[in-house]
């Protein structure tokens, strides 16, 4: 798979790697990606992508953990009904614990899931240049598209260690 | 002390999977050596039956139980410190969470033999999972033998993915160096991970997530395990006091645990740099915490027990344990769990490597007679006076105990030479700021 067309600048600090994303969406560049080897704040921010799409499938595999325990639990007791110490055979008390297990375990799973597939999106060698480096000791800016010239020009004024065109 | 970059903290980490020293296969060999004579003693009692055991009416539960909820409570400190103080953002946990982690899974991998080692009948304990069957049968969720099932079990599953979501980021920083074997092992643990601005999006929030599933996990499981005394009505275990009591032996038991791993570890790996002193005052404070709260609870249920009558059954427990038979094992624990730790009161001592190791590895010995003190005594000194009598440990409960030890630091020997002992991602991101801070920037190739 090739990388789509574009510049692609690298950074030593993660201050500088910010202006540059700042400076191209200022000049109207919307397509600007980065990779980094840490989630340094202030590029995350300067990105300023919306909310992960995680959100959307934990909280239902969660609540599915939680019904699916109060199912498991209750129906299961109705289904031999074994008196023991005098207790009813719903007992909700007790159920919580298994319950809660329940909720956090399938949450978890779905959160795990939801994971894999975030990171199989955003690894795609079509959605960011392929280089060891971004994993180490620097952080890569890539523009898509637009006019290569003006974003070299802001890549290096933003401090660039190395501007490249890719594609 | 200098401020490592970003390349001589990888080279750090590196390091420390490279070809391992003599003394290593000597501690591999001693670890699994007392595993496998572990295994062995456990086979007598799977061939023969349990009377290898020092199990008799009323004490059915003896060390191997007391070795289940000791090893529950290791496994608490590394969610802790990982899920707990990752929410509080105390930034101190990023060189030191790994271990603690590591420790936890491990930890509870012991612990999760135990129900099954104790079982007269072993080969039937898929019989605590609900499953359905000709027979139309189902477990009795009302009992706190199936709670532990599903706490362990959900405690295992949850502590090892959060072990390797970890872990992602920096085996693809390790992946793109190395070579041979280990690049196919980081490139199995990196999960295809390239760092990109989209995966760090959906990375940041299911880490989030993570650790908001276990924090109150963590809390739970001990608890659960609590309950499997509380829920009792014997003198000695009938308490509402038990769950926050047990949650905070087992942190106290576990940051211990995570100090006596620590302390060897960094000087055998070099880690000098990147656990520093800063990382044991802060471990010393939690233990010190931590044992103030035991402390209390002690005087606590020992204070409830003598508001009752000269022959109430609770009083009488209390008496016992303190007098009776098991003493030396009460006051051993109170001096190990509660006096021990009141010297890292002392910066000194806090400061010194070997006073924390000893101070640490009796915390442990401490939380194990706690352990042995609450299981044992309550049943060998129940309600009915006629039936009283001492337990003593027989020398396959003893290999099975000293087994388990061998078990764990064999897995976790082990899992040293396999996983990044230290988050690099997370390392790395301190590291710039500490660096933006001081207005220096980052030195990437030093």
């Amino acid at each position: 798979m090739t990388p789509e067309q574009g510049v692609l600048g690298t950074f030593v600090r993660p201050g500088d790697a910010a202006r540059a994303v700042r400076a191209l969406k200022a000049k109207g560049h919307r397509d600007v990606r980065v990779a980094m080897p840490a989630p340094f704040p202030e590029v995350v921010a300067a990105v300023g992508k919306p909310r992960s799409f995680v959100d959307y499938i934990t909280l239902p595999g969660a609540l599915a953990g939680l019904v699916g325990g109060l199912l498991l639990t209750i129906l299961t007791s109705l289904a031999w009904r074994l008196v023991t110490g005098g207790k009813p055979i719903v007992s909700l008390p007790p159920f919580v614990v298994i319950t809660f297990e329940l909720t956090v375990l399938i949450g978890s799973l779905a959160n795990l899931v939801a994971l894999g597939f975030g990171i199989g999106r955003g690894g795609r060698p079509k959605h960011f240049p392929v280089h060891e480096r971004f994993n180490g000791d620097v952080i890569g800016v890539f523009a898509a598209g637009g006019d290569p010239g003006s974003v070299e020009e802001v890549l290096r004024e933003s401090g660039a260690e190395e501007v490249t065109r890719v594609g | 002390m200098t401020t490592p970059s970003f390349r001589s903290l990888e080279e750090t980490v590196r390091a420390t999977h490279g070809p391992p020293g003599p003394a290593y296969f000597v501690a591999l060999g001693i670890a699994g050596a007392a595993a496998a004579f572990g295994g062995w003693s456990y086979s007598l009692i799977v061939r023969e039956g349990l009377h290898w055991t020092g199990l008799e009416r009323p004490g059915m539960w003896g060390n191997l139980i007391t070795d289940f909820v000791f090893w529950v409570g290791i496994a608490h400190s590394g969610t802790l410190i990982s899920a707990v103080l990752f929410l509080f953002r105390a930034r101190f946990r990023t060189a030191i969470y790994r271990v603690a982690e590591m420790m936890t899974v491990f930890a509870v991998l012991t612990a999760g033999l135990y129900p099954i080692l104790h079982l007269g009948r072993p080969w039937f304990a898929y019989w605590l999972f609900p499953y359905p069957n000709q027979r139309e049968l189902w477990v009795n969720f009302r009992s706190p033998l199936v709670w532990d099932v599903f706490a362990i079990s959900t405690y295992l599953t949850v502590s090892t993915i959060f072990l390797f979501v970890g872990v992602a980021p920096d085996a693809a920083a390790l992946r793109d160096r190395a070579q041979g074997w280990r690049k196919r092992l980081y490139t199995l643990l990196a999960f295809g991970w390239r760092g990109t601005d989209e995966q760090w999006r959906h990375y940041t929030r299911a880490y989030l997530f993570f650790a908001a599933f276990a924090t109150p996990l963590v809390i739970s499981v001990h608890s659960v395990v609590s309950w499997d005394f509380a829920v009792s009505v014997l003198p000695g275990w009938h308490s509402t006091l038990f769950p926050p009591y047990f949650v905070a032996g087992a942190i106290l038991s576990g940051v211990a645990m995570v100090i006596t791993i620590l302390v060897p570890l960094r000087r055998a790996f070099h880690l000098e740099e990147i656990i520093t002193q800063h990382h044991f005052d802060m471990l010393s404070r939690l233990v010190l915490l931590t044992s103030a709260i035991v402390t209390y609870s002690y005087v606590t249920e020992i204070l409830l027990a003598f508001q009752g009558p000269p022959h109430d059954p609770e009083r009488s427990t209390f008496v016992y344990r303190m007098t009776g038979a098991y003493a030396p094992v009460f006051w051993l624990m109170v001096t190990c769990n509660c006096v021990g730790p009141t010297l890292l009161y002392f910066k000194a001592v806090r400061g010194r490597a070997w006073a924390l190791l000893t101070i640490c590895v009796l915390v442990n010995v401490g939380m194990w007679l706690e352990r042995f003190n609450i299981v044992v005594t309550s049943l060998a000194h129940d309600r009915l006076p006629f039936d009283w009598r001492v337990y003593v440990p027989s020398w396959v409960e003893w290999a099975m105990t000293f087994g388990a030890f061998g078990w764990f630091f064999f897995l976790l020997l082990i899992g040293l030479k396999l996983i990044p002992p230290v988050s690099i991602a997370e390392m790395k991101e301190d590291l710039a700021h500490h660096a933006d801070a001081a207005g220096a920037g980052m030195d990437h190739d030093a």
